[in-house]
């Protein structure tokens, strides 16, 4: 939760700065069952208008990764910090960026910097629950909240390719995407997404209930 | 007996059915609770047995999943995966195939194609068959029966994560016997197990078996048909067996397989055959003491039942002696001591009777049929001669009339006492009401008279109660064995003639004369010829002539009957008149001889014959009150004067029933007809009595006329009867003239009529025709 108490206030006060001359568009994630998925990933076709590069920080508290999803950009990079008492072994196998740190307990790795697009999943070797993904995009890209929304501000009006892309996605399956029309002035109707999920894999409970 | 021993073996017969149908029945119901108990409980073991079987093959797939788990835990495998390092992935799934004893391992794309495969080196790339299981894999342990090549695996699958999902490892377990037998060690999954694969619609295929050798395996190698899913009981290599089909899991794309359980019902019941076994041994040593039981105890039964059959036998056929009794208690002794008293009782009852039927009642002495029987024992046992005497008391039936019955038989009990005494020590009888007889075997004709004399002495003392004394004027026949009769009751039928024949003898004893016999058989059936020679005309009239005395003229005929018998001969009237009487015959008899008398002078009274004629009439006949009347007819008939018929009569018969015969006689007489009586001086009458009756003449008895000549007294009293005759006004006729003396003293006497063989034997009637028309006109002057 701490993670969205520091980026939301941001956001609103952003998206009410733009309102005034240009549309918004909505989107709804949901999974099969209707249920508010959150964490999914909704990137639209056009360029995050050019920033400078910055840091982005995957804490682990609590064995957890936080966040669980994080948007990044090429040429930003990724800070690993242990603020658990036991270590952590963080790797990933992804082409994009293979890497492994065994962080001691308030450690923090060094910085790894991604300049290629892609989506790398993080684990922890010590602790299997542990999983978190880095989306490494050009893309303006924004994470669904718990109530399974994206919102995107003071878009200019025009013609947009929403995709949307989840952890829990079945691996193989093209990503979901929907094109909409933004207007001038106002809200672009809600765009929803009906996701197929496969089951969390951070679900410690879930897998022992599977007995794997 | 034969059914005497039917009844002994059907009760044996009936106990041991008995018996062994219980027996069978109890053991029929006791092997059919069992069967069923057994069923009950292999189906309950079979459904346990399929729910284990799962449970089991659910802990394979646990343990499998474990260990791949564990396995996916390795970091440098999960950097293998995810950098797509084949050769060090195949190794990997090798090691861990071996540990979980796998004997195939796969790795599988997220897309469903195959990574590594340790059966196929060229396996990647290609689509993993059972697509559905990746799926699955995530959510829930994913595990299901295969058949793939014609062999049979557990196939579960696992996903990899590295850190997310980057591939499935796909274990094959084959199922096998080798598995089976293995899970029959770790659990207690039966021997009689089989997994089938469906080749084709109801075929079906054994790719394991729990125990290949069982009977079991060797009738489910290749199957054609479905398998029961509840279960069944089912034939399977000879044997009775339980089936339970138990489909298993498997991927779409294989074919079904499905676990087949069997309970052997023969095997189940196997520890019962020593138990069946056991029972049948009871049961026969049952039957055979049964058998034995039930023979003695129908022996017990039967043998006093033959006996009592037996004893009733005997008692039938007369024999009384009471058997020994029986000692029983029971209802069999019962009947038995019943039986023995039935038997005293009867023949208690039946020597009465015995008695009674051969014994008289008032003298205490045996009967006719008892001495009857005496008498021919006798005659049988060898007695060569002997004499029956018949004792008759002639007054008894006067003492009955005038003392009573009561009297009477003390009067025969003292008489049968004292002829008992007399007897000496021979039978005596009381033969009838008024006649006892005695058999004296071994006696001559003398000896015999000897008794009857010294009996009749006896008798002669008057039976004397107070004030009564009677006599019993006894009158004795012999009959002698074997000259008069060889039979009993001809001997007896003999004596009692002879007593007959004795009563009023001066004797009291006679012997038995056939001659004087009127009831001897032949004349029996002489009555009915006599019945036919009336109607045939074998009977004719002579005719005896009667000379008229003073004139010395024939002018008088006595008609005699004579019997020309057609085989006899000649048959004497006075046979077949005495008969006649005896039979009733004589009334025919009279009226035959009155018509043709009649006749004949009323014939002979045309030709100018002037006869008179006498017929005799019997007592008989004037008894009889319509013969005046029918004699009066004939005369009409014949246009004969009354006058011309003579009607005699014994002396005899008017002194019977005096009102009736004085009846017929007066009318008789009245008719004008003259009535003469015959044999006068023989019996008993007096001139007085008959000077009653309207008679015109009187026949002196031969017996006074025969010897006329010689004697004197018999002169005298001819003399006095004519004389008295006269002066009553009767005429006199002298019977039996037999010569010239006689008949001139009886003229010299007055006598009217003379008739006998000097004047002329009998006659037909041609003969007196032709005597009458040539006599003389006057032989005498």
């Amino acid at each position: 939760m701490k993670r969205w108490g520091s980026r939301l206030p941001c956001l609103f006060v952003w998206g009410i700065a733009v309102a005034a001359h240009a549309g918004s568009l909505t989107i709804k994630t949901i999974d099969n069952r209707g249920h508010p998925v959150s964490d999914a990933v909704v990137t639209i076709d056009r360029a995050n208008s050019p920033t400078t590069a910055s840091t982005h920080y995957i804490d682990q508290k609590s064995e957890t990764f936080i966040p669980y999803v994080e948007v990044m950009h090429p040429g930003d990079s990724v800070v690993f910090r242990n603020s658990d008492n036991t270590r952590h072994h963080v790797y990933s196998f992804s082409p994009i960026g293979a890497f492994q740190f065994i962080l001691s307990p308030g450690e923090s790795s060094s910085p790894v910097v991604l300049n290629r697009t892609g989506i790398i999943a993080l684990g922890c070797n010590i602790h299997d629950h542990m999983i978190a993904y880095l989306v490494v995009t050009t893309d303006q890209a924004q994470v669904t909240t718990q109530q399974g929304q994206a919102r995107f501000d003071d878009l200019p009006a025009g013609h947009y390719t929403v995709k949307v892309w989840h952890p829990q996605l079945w691996p193989g399956h093209p990503l979901a995407s929907s094109d909409v029309d933004v207007p001038p002035e106002g809200a672009a109707p809600e765009l929803p997404f009906t996701l197929r999920l496969m089951p969390d894999p951070r679900s410690v409970v879930d897998r022992e209930h599977l007995d794997y | 007996m034969r059914t005497v021993i039917g009844f002994r073996l059907r009760l044996a017969l009936f106990f041991v059915g008995m018996l062994a149908t219980v027996q069978l029945i109890t053991g029929a119901l006791v092997y059919g609770v069992t069967r069923r108990a057994l069923i009950v409980d292999g189906e309950r073991q079979l459904v346990a047995n399929a729910k284990a079987f799962d449970a089991q093959m659910d802990d394979v797939s646990a343990r499998i999943a474990g260990n791949v788990r564990v396995m996916a835990l390795d970091f440098a495998l999960r950097q293998a995966i995810a950098e797509g390092d084949r050769g060090t992935v195949l190794s990997v799934l090798h090691n861990h195939g071996r540990r979980v004893g796998a004997s195939r391992m796969q790795l599988i794309n997220l897309d469903g194609t195959i990574a590594v495969d340790t059966a196929d080196v060229h396996a990647d790339g290609k689509s993993f068959p059972f697509s559905e299981l990746i799926q699955r894999a995530f959510y829930e342990r994913a595990a299901e029966m295969a058949a793939v090549q014609g062999r049979v695996y557990w196939i579960v699958v696992v996903p990899i994560y590295a850190p997310q999902p980057v591939g499935l490892v796909v274990v094959y377990v084959q199922v096998d016997d080798e598995l089976l037998a293995h899970m029959q060690e770790l659990s207690t999954l039966r021997r009689d197990v089989a997994l089938e694969v469906q080749l084709a619609p109801v075929q079906w295929q054994a790719v394991a078996f729990g125990d290949r050798s069982a009977p079991f395996a060797r009738g489910l190698e290749h199957v054609t048909g479905d398998f029961p899913s509840q279960p069944s009981l089912r034939r399977i290599a000879q044997s009775d067996y339980i089936v339970l089909a138990q489909p298993l899991r498997h991927p779409y794309n294989s074919a079904p397989v499905v676990i087949l359980f069997g309970y052997s019902l023969d095997d189940a019941l196997r520890p019962y055959h020593n138990l069946a076994l056991a029972w049948s041994a009871l049961l026969a040593l049952g039957l055979a003491a049964g058998l034995l039981g039930a023979w003695v105890i129908a022996r017990n039964v039967s043998r006093p039942v033959e006996w009592l059959a037996t004893v009733a036998k005997r008692i039938e056929q007369g024999d009384y002696r009471v058997p020994p009794r029986l000692h029983r208690r029971d209802e069999i002794g019962a009947l038995a001591n019943a039986i023995g008293t039935m038997a005293a009782g009867v023949q208690q009852r039946e020597e009465r009777i015995f008695h009674q039927a051969t014994h008289d009642a008032v003298t205490g002495l045996p009967n006719r049929t008892a001495i009857e029987a005496d008498i021919t024992r006798d005659m049988d046992s060898g007695v060569t001669q002997g004499s029956l005497l018949m004792i008759g008391l002639t007054r008894v039936p006067d003492i009955i009339k005038t003392m009573g019955h009561g009297l009477c038989d003390r009067l025969m009990h003292d008489a049968g006492e004292r002829i008992q005494h007399m007897a000496d020590g021979a039978q005596v009888a009381r033969a009838t009401d008024s006649n006892f007889v005695t058999w004296l075997p071994n006696t001559s004709r003398d000896e015999a008279v000897q008794a009857a004399i010294r009996i009749l002495e006896e008798l002669a003392t008057p039976y004397t109660e107070p004030d009564v004394s009677i006599d019993m004027v006894p009158a004795i026949g012999i009959a002698v064995y074997p000259e008069h009769a060889t039979q009993a009751v001809a001997l007896l039928r003999y004596a009692e003639t002879a007593q007959f024949a004795a009563v009023g003898s001066s004797k009291a004893w006679a012997f038995y004369q056939a001659s004087i016999d009127p009831h001897r058989p032949e004349q029996l059936s002489l009555m009915g010829e006599l019945r036919e020679a009336l109607t045939r005309g074998q009977l004719e009239l002579f005719y005896q002539p009667k000379l008229t005395l003073p004139t010395r003229r024939l002018d008088s005929a006595e008609a005699l009957v004579r019997w020309q018998h057609p085989v006899r001969g000649a048959i004497s009237p006075d046979v077949f008149i005495g008969m006649a009487e005896d039979t009733g015959n004589i009334q025919r008899l009279t009226r035959w001889v009155l018509e043709t008398a009649i006749a004949q002078v009323s014939q002979w009274r045309v030709q100018g014959l002037q006869l008179r004629v006498a017929v005799n009439l019997s007592a008989h006949d004037l008894g009889d009150a319509d013969l005046p009347q029918y004699i009066v007819d004939l005369a009409a008939l014949h246009r004969l004067p009354h006058e011309q018929l003579t009607l005699e009569i014994t002396e005899r018969a008017v002194i019977g029933e005096f009102d009736a015969v004085s009846r017929v006689l007066q009318q008789l007489g009245e008719e004008g007809f003259h009535i003469a009586i015959d044999d006068f001086g023989v019996g008993q009458s007096s001139l007085s009595y008959l000077h009653k009756f309207p008679i015109d003449e009187l026949k002196i008895d031969q017996s006074f006329i025969k010897h006329l000549n010689d004697d004197s007294d018999d002169r005298i009293i001819v003399r006095s009867i004519v004389e008295l005759s006269h002066d009553l006004g009767y005429h006199v006729t002298a019977e039996g003239v037999e010569d010239e003396g006689t008949l001139d003293y009886l003229a010299s006497i007055g006598c009217d009529h003379a008739q006998g063989y000097f004047v002329a034997r009998p006659m037909n009637a041609d003969s007196l025709a032709h005597l009458i028309t040539t006599q003389p006109k006057s032989s005498h002057a």
